[in-house]
């Protein structure tokens, strides 16, 4: 089983890294220092390892590292910072949608890939689209008041949400 | 940690198919891997004995090498998409697609709308995103739920080697748990399914023990052949069926037809009575066992309400007024 | 029929400025932008991996365990045994952190000596140089096994001659309740009504798998840093690994929840011994099953009630008999069986009441503490036992309910006086009219309500002598810093103690630092459990505050020429209460203070009131500082073709006391209502003959976004709670009614009580059934 390396393009970082074939995704960028794509399962059941995958949002304990080569990954943390958080990171602090927050960067992807498409989504359309995110802390009530709180204030600021780029091409560790 | 393995990337099909032929039984292909990288990772639990839930120990545990497929989608091979041939009737979507489009596809909408209601009861969002079509089908669970709809649409797969291009029909090509007609040396490139009579009504009804990401206990597909649509559910019973195809998931081996209850409602009108004693009939074609998601027996019961139910859709409903809550109706 | 809402007395609280607001949490930010580093984020040089090697059998007998080929694996650093390892035991009685003496029989040993007892049982460690290696060593460890006899059921472990787990006869622990004359009653009752329910292992299912890393440091301390509910683990891991108590620092991380799966020794003893044997530092980071087979959970319990009632629906005597599952090692068991015989009569005034218990070992999973503690599992059994009650009466539910609540003044059974609010009536009639109009029935699917009414204490036992610590002071340029131990497993424990010493010290929020769960840092504040924190570490955190308040306004009633009591502290100002502009920054107050020596922080020691233990024959004597009140209702829909159960509407309505946080409070009450829910519909931990057959989050269902809306909290605020600013604790009661209210909901709708839960599809229908069959439908 050899490795090669392989090039990621992650939150407008590029990374090449040696990997072997049966390294996961999910497994690739925690070694790379995103700490914030979380293993809750390892199987596709809960959704803490969530990122965009190419603009989708996917399981990516599911995803080889290998097949994720040249596509644009987006985790969490590439969405904000504490500094400049992203709307719908400011909206999950402030609904009470935060609890222990283990669940919650997977949460904000499948949420920021429902606002791309449908920008004032139903409530049912929220739910739906969370889905496939387990939470055991918070009965997902206030999860979807921030989603609604969240889609209210992009639309009103017609703030387009970037992802974070940095010019630097080197992993970022540690936190802010 | 998934066990070791090598790992094929092909660009191209034809690559592909090569790659099939020269590895054989050993190198096996990887979609979206939903289900495959579940299995293969099951093989790790040490302290799980064989017997444990379902997800140990499972066929796949032992693969030496995958063939990625996933990025022969994103070309522009057919195996990515989904398309109308108009020359020859039929719709064809590739091995390749993911379950979300289905769900988003206008082409399934408009000529296989009961596969885009299972499709919306597939797991959940985001493994949607990576399962394919032609991946549920090859892995070929008893509950695979994208094979119920495509029965009743009376789909047939396509399987292609370097030496050529092969079609079976879907009943053909599920034999059993974890088994198919697929040669080591095929990809199953494409699912394809003559366009339906414009009085052609479907349904799909699915029970789980919850509301996503949850495995069916049974899964009910109907397709039928209307004399006419109905208008309203005032024609409920005067609204003859030519003929009827009924598929159910997860109460057998694999996904099958009920073809004696089919057989009972062919030329008749759709009354309350006759549904029943499809229902009643469709039963019969079970197969059921005991797990952990319910007995047989409990099955049974449920197979014999859904088919009920998912006739009655048919028979009352125009098929324009279904709906697309993310939860069918109860009733 | 409309419910009529009972009106609640007059309450004058004072109107706070930060206390009782819904403000962002402190610690929420750095979680929604993924910055917060959870146990298993951290990484250290030369970092080794770990993995545990577990039993494959639930009972059996070690024959033979061979790691030479592990051990000669190249990479793989250290594999451990019970060989390696004569003295390491574990106390799973009582986190150290009381110095109660330990009781005997009750410690598990690290690792599996010479039997195994549950699927999952570890039997030896490995430290290699990648998680591969160390995957492959375990691989390469040989355990052969001489299967022995097991028991899989509580009921026949305490049968003579079954086999033997906890000696002598694998009764872990019984509790008993003798109260006035149960005869007497039960003769004075009209009619007597009987039931038995059945509650089965359940999972805490947090997101977060236990994880965490252990280094040693330059002065020979071994630091642990993990997710864990209990810091002052650091002692019996010291024992265990045979080094001094100073020598071991647990560096406690935010928690990806925990709910009691995180409250005994999970990953830490692993990692402490590894670290000392290797001399590097070592991670350990559980898979999903992993966690599911070698973690705590809840207890199953077989609960029968029989209760002698008066025409009018008053009790005159009740006898409770309790049945629990320890699992293969005791753990808390003895004190989830207390708490469970203790709220076995529910918030209801009896008399006349015995009630009998005990804990059981079987060759399954061992279960501890999780979310209630025992509470829930009471209240399941008491408030189907009053809806089963009111149908055999004909009576409504809630005026069954009404009659016998428990009132200010009452004794519980325990014979412990409710001091203070006790608004069951209050809660029950909100959550119930919360429930607006009833949904009609439609075709196959019929309507059903529940109702629940429950106590749950807050506060741990009173004889365990809790204290709890914290130290509050303040820098120069006037910004707040809180050291406290508390470990915040999500439900906002940390960030309630910001808001207090921002509430007291009048420095905004945002001014706040805490340190938290830190053993070499910060004064330990004990265990985040019984709902314990806001009670016991905000009243530690007020205490600390109030003292350097009362500092800063003696020393500011010089400045202003004002009483103390005339100045006040708020936005990083003091100033005069009846003159506002009259004011002076906080900061320059502080530097004044320095300047003269003035001390500027104060470390508190809060106390729980200390009492002796219950009477052992009677189990009469007060055993909490004070209990939670509340209610839940919901509305479901049955589809009696299929028995699915979809739940239309669910309020809950809770006495807590004060809301220090509103929307942390709204929080607990969803989340904890869904578990419960859970709890009640889809989840069980199944096993068979002891093999696990829902070993991950595939097989055991939580629930999800799609499958039922919130629950409506109403929050009450009594003030009437014993924690600061008249708080309670919230929760462990957001979850304990739930599942009672959803099992009352569905009996409704079918007109059939199924006592076991929980009420899976296949359940329902075969209940509906029955239903229909004895009505004549």
């Amino acid at each position: 089983m050899q490795p090669k390396i392989v090039t990621l393009y992650v939150n407008g970082h590029t990374h090449q890294v040696a990997l072997a074939p049966n390294v996961t995704l999910l497994q690739a960028l925690r070694d790379l220092g995103y700490t914030d794509v979380k293993n809750g399962c390892e199987k596709g059941d809960c959704g803490a390892c969530a990122v965009l995958l190419n603009g989708q949002p996917v399981n990516s304990c599911l995803v080889l590292a290998w097949q994720a080569e040249r596509a644009e990954i987006v985790t969490d943390a590439g969405l904000g910072t504490i500094d400049h958080p992203h709307p719908l990171q400011e909206a999950f602090a402030d609904a009470g949608a935060v609890q222990c927050g283990y669940c919650t960067p997977g949460f904000i992807i499948a949420a920021k890939a429902l606002l791309d498409r449908v920008p004032h989504p139903t409530e049912d359309q929220i739910r739906e689209a969370l889905s496939g995110n387990l939470c055991r802390c918070t009965g997902y009530g206030q999860i979807v008041e921030a989603v609604q709180m969240a889609a209210e204030k992009i639309s009103r600021n017609q703030v387009f949400p970037k992802n974070l780029v940095s010019e630097v091409d080197s992993p970022p560790r540690g936190v802010p | 940690m998934l066990p070791e393995f090598e790992l094929l990337m092909p660009h191209t099909l034809p690559e592909a198919l090569d790659m099939l032929a020269q590895g054989g039984p050993d190198v096996v292909p990887l979609a979206g891997g939903t289900a495959l990288l579940v299995d293969m990772r099951g093989g790790h639990l040490h302290h799980l004995p064989e017997s444990a839930g379902e997800y140990t120990r499972e066929p796949f545990g032992k693969v030496k090498c995958l063939m990625d497929v996933s990025h022969l989608a994103a070309s522009s091979e057919p195996f990515g998409k989904v398309e109308c041939r108009r020359e020859d009737g039929h719709v064809a979507v590739g091995g390749g697609v993911a379950i979300a489009e289905l769900v988003d596809s206008p082409l399934v909408a408009r000529y296989g709308p009961v596969l885009g209601q299972a499709a919306r009861r597939f797991a959940n969002p985001l493994v949607r995103n990576r399962a394919t079509l032609g991946g549920n089908l090859a892995y070929a669970s008893p509950a695979a739920d994208t094979a119920p709809p495509l029965l009743v649409l009376g789909a047939e797969v396509e399987l292609a080697s370097a030496a050529g291009t092969r079609r079976v029909s879907l009943e053909d090509f599920l034999l059993g748990v974890h088994q198919t007609a697929r040669r080591p040396d095929e990809l199953l490139t494409a699912v394809r399914w003559p366009v339906p009579a414009p009085q052609a009504a479907g349904a799909y009804r699915k029970l789980a023990l919850r509301q996503a990401t949850a495995v069916s206990v049974v899964s009910v597909a109907v397709m039928v052949e209307l004399s006419h649509l109905p208008e309203s559910s005032q024609s409920f019973g005067k609204v003859e069926c030519r003929q009827a195809r009924i598929a159910l998931g997860a109460v057998a081996p694999r996904p099958i037809r009920a073809h004696a209850a089919e057989e009972v409602l062919r030329g008749q009108p759709l009354t309350p009575e006759a549904i029943a004693e499809a229902a009643r009939l469709a039963v019969e074609a079970t197969c059921c066992i005991d797990d952990l998601r319910g007995s047989a027996a409990y099955r049974q019961r449920v197979t014999e309400v859904l088919v009920r139910r998912a006739l009655t859709d048919v028979a009352t409903f125009p098929p324009s007024r279904k709906l697309g809550s993310f939860r069918e109706g109860n009733s | 029929m409309t419910v009529q809402v009972k009106p609640l007395p007059p309450v004058e609280l004072p109107e706070l400025r930060v206390v009782g607001k819904p403000l962002r949490r402190v610690d929420a930010l750095g979680k929604a932008v993924g910055a917060t580093l959870y146990a298993g984020d951290f990484t250290m040089p030369h970092m080794l991996h770990a993995k545990v090697l577990r039993s494959t059998l639930p009972s059996a007998r070690i024959r033979r365990l061979d790691a030479s080929q592990a051990r000669a694996l190249p990479g793989v650093v250290c594999v451990l045994t019970a060989a390696d390892l004569p003295d390491a035991k574990l106390t799973t009685d009582m986190p150290g952190q009381t110095g109660q003496k330990q009781r005997a029989g009750s410690d598990a040993p690290v690792l599996a000596v010479d039997r195994v007892r549950f699927v999952g049982e570890p039997l030896a460690l490995v430290a290699a140089e990648t998680l591969e290696l160390a995957e492959r060593a375990l691989e390469l460890i040989h355990a052969e096994y001489e299967p022995l006899p097991g028991v899989f059921d509580p009921l026949e472990a305490l049968k003579p001659g079954a086999p033997v787990i906890y000696e002598p006869d694998n009764a872990v622990a019984r509790w008993k309740i003798r109260k006035g004359d149960v005869e007497a009653g039960m003769r004075a009752a009209d009619l007597i009504v009987e039931n038995t329910f059945r509650m089965p292992f359940v999972e805490h299912a947090y997101l977060e798998p236990e994880a965490g890393v252990a280094w040693i440091d330059d002065q020979g301390v071994i630091n642990i840093r993990v997710c864990t509910q209990v810091v002052e683990h650091f002692r019996s891991i010291a024992r265990a690994v045979g080094v001094p108590q100073n020598k071991i620092r647990i560096q406690g991380t935010l928690l990806g929840g925990g709910f009691g799966g995180k409250e005994d020794v999970t990953v830490e003893i692993f990692l402490a011994l590894l670290a000392k044997y290797t001399r590097r530092p070592v991670r350990l980071a559980y898979t999903r099953e992993e966690s599911f087979a070698g973690h705590a959970k809840r207890h199953p319990f077989i609960i029968t009630h029989r209760t002698g009632v008066k025409r009018n629906g008053r009790i005159t005597a009740a006898e409770i008999e309790m049945v629990a599952d320890s699992g293969a090692y005791p753990y808390l068991s003895p004190y989830v069986l207390l708490y469970a015989t203790i709220m076995a009569s529910g918030p209801y005034r009896i008399d006349n009441l015995r009630v009998d218990s005990v804990v059981a070992a079987t060759n399954q999973t061992f279960t501890s503490a999780f979310r209630g503690f025992g509470g829930p599992q009471a209240c399941i059994a008491y408030e189907q036992q009053m809806d089963e009650i009111a149908r055999a009466l004909g009576l409504d539910p809630l005026e069954v309910r009404r009659i016998n609540y428990l009132r200010t003044g009452d004794p519980n059974g325990t014979g412990q006086v409710m001091k203070g609010a006790v608004w069951l009536e209050e809660t029950a009639t909100r959550a119930l009219a919360g429930l607006g109009e009833k949904t009609p029935d439609h075709g196959p699917l019929k309507v059903g309500r529940g109702l629940a009414s429950y106590f749950q204490s807050y506060g741990r036992i009173t004889w365990f002598h809790d204290t709890s610590r914290a130290w509050v002071g303040l820098e120069m340029d006037g910004t707040a810093v809180v050291r406290c131990g508390a470990p915040d497993l999500g439900g906002g424990q940390i960030n309630s103690l910001c808001q207090i010493a921002s509430e007291v010290l009048g420095v905004p929020l945002k001014d706040v630092t805490i340190y938290s769960t830190d053993s070499a840092v910060t004064p330990l504040a004990g265990t985040s459990t019984a709902t314990r924190q806001l009670y016991m570490s905000g009243s530690a955190v007020y205490q600390a505050a109030s003292a350097v308040r009362q500092v800063l306004l003696e020393r500011a009633s010089k400045h202003f020429e004002e009483k103390p009591e005339d100045l006040d502290l708020a936005d990083g100002q003091v100033f005069v209460k009846r003159d506002p502009q009259d004011s002076l920054p906080l900061k320059d107050l502080v530097a004044r203070c320095a300047a003269e020596g003035l001390p500027l922080a104060n470390l508190a020691q809060f106390q729980a009131p200390f009492t002796d233990g219950i009477d052992p024959q009677t189990g009469q004597g007060d055993v909490f500082p004070d209990f939670t009140f509340g209610a839940q209702a919901v509305e479901v829909a049955v589809d009696v073709e299929t028995g699915e159960v979809t739940v239309l509407k669910s309020v809950a309505c809770h006495d807590v006391g004060r809301a220090i946080n509103p929307a942390a409070v709204v929080g607990q009450i969803q989340g904890g209502s869904t578990q419960g829910m859970g709890y009640a519909l889809m989840e069980e931990f199944v096993l068979q003959d002891g093999l696990i057959q829902t070993p991950s989050l595939s097989e055991y269902l939580i629930p999800t976004a799609v499958d039922w809306p919130p629950t409506q909290a109403i929050i009450l605020e009594s003030g009437s709670g014993v924690g600061p600013f008249g708080a309670k604790g919230v929760g462990e009661p957001a979850l304990t009614p739930a599942a009672a209210a959803l099992a009352n909901a569905v009996a409704d709708a079918i007109g059939v009580r199924i006592p076991d839960l929980p009420l899976t599809p296949e359940k329902v229908l075969e209940a509906a059934e029955r239903g229909r069959l004895e009505i004549g439908d």
